[in-house]
């Protein structure tokens, strides 16, 4: 009995814990875990090419995942080819939105590889468990380690250096475990300077420091239950953005949760997991490291939230259901000012973020049936209610004369799929339904310079609910050698938000050429395709690659920005006894579907080749593993579809990495 | 507990931000001062009445004026029954030459308020050379007398309530005055200005002065100002805003429109005064382009305000 509870509350708190001795532990266990529905694999943060990353590069491994880029730091994620208001992003179920209204700052940026211990993603409206979406969830999973019988210390140091931009990162994280308490903590510094292009140029402004740290505690109160406290605490300071006019003196963020599982032996409520949260995040920007600028502005941005999480799994024969109740209230503020020329004059003021409340409270549900051995249907939906209020309405008057300051919108999310494996096939297909609310910005914003396509955007309070419909399949083959799987998801996307130019007002920025609106299209579409597959050539060497694919257009027929053209990847692993070496391409195909309408020109092809080695051996108790590698070893100069300006990417880079654990 | 107080703590430690936010209603107010209470500018006391002059906080500044008379009996402080109450500020200078300003000539009787209504828009505040008078004439029980009052006209520190006097295209003298808002925010705004002629006198003066015709102003009927508010300032590069709605006149004899400001700071007001036929009587049209460096072009009929 003691032992069984023991083993039930090992998985209380996270269930890839540590190193890779204790995974085989774990996996015996796994089959009492949290009813997971519906749900990605979770991934070690690790890429195929490298062992220590960031959370960026970490994530940019993942097939659906592309990334709209600044500069060198904070890479705001786009999965299925959406932007990250279209995404919900949230850290172990919490939401936390970023202070930036230029996007600097997406969530990704405020955690750290050592303090993460996966990353879910899930595609479209499968992806509503968190709150309203449309392209999917991208949840960051804290590490947390598991109670344990005896008193177990653990930890890892990494270090690494980075040669192009001089990167030098320094990150520790130790935990200590019995069987009441558990503790986790993690430390990191990066460090990096500006990198070189491929014509080894140095890019101005793309320097960063970022300073990361996180603490959880947890105790067991009952066999069955247990109480957790975390925070995490990030620093960013003196980050470039060379394709913006202004850089970020300083960000900070505070997250911070507190919550209480319980776990029932007996009954259909297998676990009840409820979590209250706040989170701070203020941001500042500088551009007055920028001598070209000709007004000098301070741009601060703040943004608080508080929420609550509470979900309980059901589980009874063939039946497991997730539900979760979401609520959170965020205040977003950003203000503007400029500096005159003369100084003795009045400075000019404004907020780009008028004080904008949204509160949300939403019940989200996953049901999976197992039909038969072989297949499986899986149902949900959510019903939100989210509620937007802007405490200095009078600014939104200016270009929506009259509209009211307090909003309620209702937003409903259906989805379900089947799945069907039948010898080593594998088939599903599903659809979905569901809305999402304007973001802050796309509703509330207020002259929001965009340097990409150089426009002052004004947001809309009246915009209808942008409404997704859609559609996916994949097919896989599985033999013990061999893999390939097939994925597509269509999207019809109703009243799809966009900025239009506006043939009234004139910008307030100077950089800029006009002014535009959020206003809906009527639709537009997106269809997403990859192919993907893996060769085991030998028992110590194996092949990968991916194929992927995307079109969208809005209800003309033009082109949407950012949709990543034709693109491969493709890798080779060996191993030999404690040697490991690997290689890989990727690259795009010339972007032909681009949008000039958006600022988009036509992006031409690139390839980049990756090699990287690893030598793994012991310190008397500890394991260690070394690695040296290089990206882009042809220097190849390019800049992708989505680097905001066009700036360049790193040249060539040699990495060399060393990670101890015990 | 240590946890929550550990947590608690660094709450604190980074919920104090670095930088603090802006109040921005109280940073309007360092810029502009918003009058609302009618105080005691000016009091004489005559023939046994003691009149008393209102001013928005007892002060006549240069530009729009709302005056209140107010007139008692000396001895038991109760109101008089008074009427024709006439109203005329005259300035001198210092070679003893007179002109006066914009004004309401008859006041208006507001019986139910207990006062006496007019204008007077100073085109000048006091100083060495230039001095106001008010010439008051009013009939209590059946008594008509005359007053002189001379008055102190102090600068308008509020731009909002700036003025212009210019000469048409139809060689007149006109002024406009700016009478609300007092204190502008970002948003849509309610303006509100005056619009007045000085009438050239026909005849000669009449011996005794002040001969009101020689002095007369008319509130200009029916004409319209068009809008186009700008921030002059080099970096805004003639930044302008939507939404601006025309001055038209009302019932009220004053013009109103709405001028829409998407940021504080120095804006200027551009006009183009047109007649009741459509004509141009004064002002320039600004070009549309956006000049990043250069002092925003401006209306030859316009008036900056800040705030
Ligand atoms: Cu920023």
């Amino acid at each position: 009995m003691k032992k069984l509870s023991v083993g039930l509350v090992l998985l209380v708190f996270g269930i890839y814990a540590k190193a890779q001795d204790s995974q085989i532990k774990q996996d015996s266990t796994r089959r009492i875990d949290e009813v997971h529905v519906n749900r990605m694999v979770k991934k070690k943060i690790e890429t195929e090419m490298k062992m220590s990353v960031s959370v960026d590069e970490f994530l940019a491994s993942s097939e659906n995942i592309s990334f709209i880029k600044r500069g060198a730091y904070a890479w705001e994620p786009l999965l299925n080819n959406m932007s990250s208001e279209r995404t919900n992003l949230t850290i172990d179920g919490m939401h936390i939105f970023g202070a930036c209204t230029d996007k600097m700052d997406p969530i990704t940026s405020y955690v750290e590889s050592n303090n993460l211990s996966a990353i879910d993603i899930t595609s479209g409206q499968a992806g509503s468990m968190h709150g309203s979406t449309v392209s999917g969830s991208i949840d960051l999973k804290r590490k947390s380690t598991p109670f344990s019988l005896d008193p177990k210390w653990s930890g890892a140091y990494q270090t690494g250096f980075e040669w192009n931009n001089k990167q030098f990162f320094n990150m520790g994280n130790l935990s200590y475990s019995d069987d009441k308490f558990v503790a986790d903590g993690s430390i990191s510094f990066r460090k990096a300077g500006n990198y070189a292009d491929g014509h080894n140029d140095e890019v101005k402004h793309s320097q960063y420091h970022k300073f990361n740290t996180s603490l959880g505690m947890a105790y067991k109160t009952s066999p069955l239950s247990a109480l957790r406290v975390d925070a995490i605490f990030d620093m960013a300071k003196d980050v470039g953005f060379p394709a913006l006019p202004m850089d970020l003196w300083l960000s900070r963020a505070l997250i911070t949760s507190a919550s209480y599982k319980q776990m029932f032996e007996d009954g259909l409520v297998k676990v009840w997991d409820s979590k209250i949260y706040f989170n701070a995040v203020e941001h500042y920007m500088d551009d007055t490291t920028r001598p070209e600028n000709l007004v000098h502005m301070d741009m601060p941005g703040w943004s608080t939230t508080y929420g609550l999480v509470s979900k309980i799994n059901l589980k009874k024969d063939d039946y497991a259901s997730e539900i979760q109740l979401n609520a959170y209230e965020n205040v977003s503020i950003a203000e503007m000012r400029m500096y005159p020329q003369d100084r003795n004059n009045r400075t000019m003021f404004a907020y780009s973020w008028p004080w904008v409340t949204t509160r949300y409270v939403g019940l989200s549900m996953n049901n999976a049936w197992e039909i038969s051995d072989k297949s499986q249907v899986n149902v949900g939906g959510a019903l939100g209610l989210n509620y937007n209020h802007a405490k200095y309405v009078e600014f939104n008057w200016i270009f929506h004369p009259g509209t009211p300051q307090e909003k309620t919108r209702f937003l409903p999310s259906l989805h379900a799929n089947y799945q069907l494996n039948f010898d080593s096939f594998n088939f599903s297909a599903g659809t979905g339904y569901g809305h999402r609310a304007p973001s802050v910005s796309e509703g509330y914003g207020y002259y929001i310079y965009n340097s990409f396509d150089r426009y002052d955007y004004i947001g809309n309070p009246d915009l209808k609910n942008e409404i997704s419909y859609e559609m996916n399949a994949s097919l896989g083959f599985k033999k013990e050698k061999v893999g390939i799987e097939v994925k597509a998801n269509y999207f019809y996307i109703q009243n799809y938000i966009v900025g239009r130019i506006l043939n009234m007002g004139s910008p307030m920025n100077y950089q800029s050429v006009g002014v535009k609106g959020y206003t809906s299209l009527d639709h537009a579409t997106l269809f997403n395709f990859s192919i993907g597959g893996h060769y085991d050539i030998l028992q110590n060497l194996q092949w990968k690659g991916l194929l992927t694919y995307a079109r969208g257009q809005d209800d003309r027929g033009g082109n949407l920005p950012f949709i990543r053209p034709l693109s491969y990847q493709t890798s080779v692993h060996f191993t030999h006894h404690k040697i490991g070496f690997q290689t890989s391409l990727n690259g795009d195909f010339t972007q032909n579907n681009y949008s000039p309408e958006y600022g988009e020109d036509k992006t031409s092809s690139y390839k980049i080749w990756n090699v990287s080695a690893d030598y793994r051996f012991n310190i008397k108790n500890c394991k260690a593993v070394v690695q040296v590698g290089a990206e882009n070893l042809w220097n190849e100069y390019y800049s992708t579809y989505a680097d905001w300006g066009n700036i360049p990417r790193m040249g060539r880079n040699i990495f060399t990495s060393l990670k101890v654990g015990f | 507990m240590k946890i929550l107080l550990f947590m608690a703590a660094l709450c604190v430690v980074v919920m104090s931000c670095t930088k603090g936010k802006t109040d921005y209603e109280a940073e309007i107010d360092t810029v502009v001062t918003e009058h609302v209470e009618f105080k005691e500018a000016a009091t004489v006391t005559t023939n046994g009445y003691h009149i008393r002059i209102e001013a928005l906080n007892g002060t006549f500044y240069k530009g729009y004026n709302e005056i209140r008379l107010k007139i008692t009996n000396s001895q038991t402080g109760e109101i008089s029954n008074t009427s024709g109450v006439t109203f005329l500020p005259i300035m001198t200078n210092a070679m003893g030459e007179h002109q006066s300003c914009p004004h309401r000539y008859q006041l208006m009787e507001r019986s139910d308020e207990k006062y006496f209504s007019g204008y007077a828009v100073f085109t000048e505040k006091s100083s060495l050379d230039d001095s106001w008078n008010l010439y008051l004439s009013l009939t209590v029980n059946g008594q008509t007398f005359q007053v002189e009052k001379s008055i102190n006209v102090q600068e308008q520190a509020n731009k909002n309530l700036n003025m212009t006097v210019f000469t048409g295209k139809d060689n007149e003298q006109y002024i406009i005055a700016l009478i609300s808002p007092q204190k502008p925010k970002v948003s849509e705004n309610e303006l509100l200005a005056g619009i007045y002629r000085y009438q050239k006198p026909i005849d000669n003066p009449s011996g005794v002065f002040p001969d009101p015709t020689q002095f007369s102003y008319t509130e200009v009927n029916g004409y319209m100002l068009q809008l186009d508010p700008r921030m002059p300032e080099p970096s805004m590069g003639n930044h302008s805003s939507p939404n601006n709605k025309d001055l038209t006149q009302q019932n009220d004899g004053l013009y109103h429109g709405v001028v829409n400001y998407t940021m504080t700071g120095n804006w200027t007001l551009n006009f183009i005064m047109q007649n009741q036929d459509g004509q141009i009587i004064k002002g320039t049209v600004v070009p549309d382009d956006f000049t990043p460096g250069i002092a925003g072009a401006k209306s030859d009929l316009h008036i900056d305000i800040l705030f």
